[in-house]
């Protein structure tokens, strides 16, 4: 493998690992919050049938 | 209450959007604006992502190192999860330091790996960020699992002395220093357009970083507090 080779391989690992990273967290991110709302929103269901 | 949900996700979009912009100019010095080394010509190109990613990484384990001394102290749950999203993102930036000094060690050194001391105790401080992440999810109790991996975390975080002084201390393979040298500026050993590149680079996973860790950050405090609406329901 020639020099570029070796620069090339560095980069794309990092930066495609980097994306790989942020389209995990942006997933986790989208589960956690409809669960936050659905939980929210049943809350609310719950303390307006109470009163 | 929604406002302020929708300034703080206006505030990340725009973060993530300077990060991208840095990302795009950091790339073009490094790998078009910026010489090649007098010595090892082209791969030394790889300089400006090992050492950015590697101060990166620094960074994140002082915010754990602050994130948990706060935690131990106060005991107010916001500082464990700044600790804790710190904690995955130094895990995430030294695994990629190590992988890019390993394609950087190929052709100077003529070997992908050597346990020299400097490569050694940066594995040791991945390992050891990779145990408190274990950690927290092998402890039920959520507040025993936040106080164990405080402890872990201000014990780590003494590595990086050791890490930075290693190439003083022992005969190692790895070069000295080239920006943070006590006896030169920055600028009295490198080339101008090298430190630009360098310093751009820089500014590009900072960026970067605190873009990351500002949604990582949150999906930490949305967990707690579906776990908190799950407790008050239970009771």
């Amino acid at each position: 493998m020639g020099a570029w080779g070796f620069v090339s391989l560095a980069y794309g690992i990092v930066y495609g690992a980097i994306v790989v990273y942020w389209l995990f967290l942006k997933r986790r991110f989208r589960q956690v919050e409809t669960e936050l709302n659905r939980l929210r929103a049943s809350e609310a269901t719950r303390s307006d049938d109470k009163s | 209450m929604t406002q302020s949900i929708e300034t703080a996700k206006k505030r990340k979009g725009i973060l993530g959007g300077l990060a991208l912009v840095a990302v795009a100019i950091g790339l073009y010095w490094s790998l078009a604006i910026a010489p090649p080394d007098a010595y090892q010509g082209e791969v030394q190109r790889i300089m400006y992502l090992h050492l950015p990613s590697i101060l990166t990484a620094y960074l994140s384990y002082f915010l754990v190192f602050v994130g948990s001394g706060m935690y131990l102290w106060k005991r107010e749950k916001r500082d464990d999860l700044l600790a804790h999203a710190a904690a995955e993102l130094g895990v995430l930036f030294t695994a990629l330091t190590i992988i890019e000094g390993s394609i950087w060690g190929k052709p100077t050194w003529g070997v992908w790996w050597t346990w020299d001391a400097r490569l050694t105790l940066t594995a040791i401080l991945l390992l050891i960020y990779a145990g408190y992440l274990m950690l927290r999810s092998l402890i039920d109790d959520e507040n025993r699992a936040a106080s164990a991996a405080a402890i872990l975390g201000i014990i780590g975080f003494l590595d990086i002395p050791l890490i930075h002084m290693s190439v003083y201390w022992w005969r190692t393979l790895h070069q000295p220093p080239s920006i943070l040298r006590p006896d030169k500026a920055p600028w009295e050993n490198v080339h101008p357009a090298m430190l630009t590149a360098l310093t751009i680079s820089f500014v590009a996973f900072l960026l970067l970083y605190f873009y990351l860790l500002s949604l990582r950050y949150r999906v930490g405090e949305m967990r707690h507090e579906i776990k908190a609406l799950r407790v008050e329901r239970g009771a």
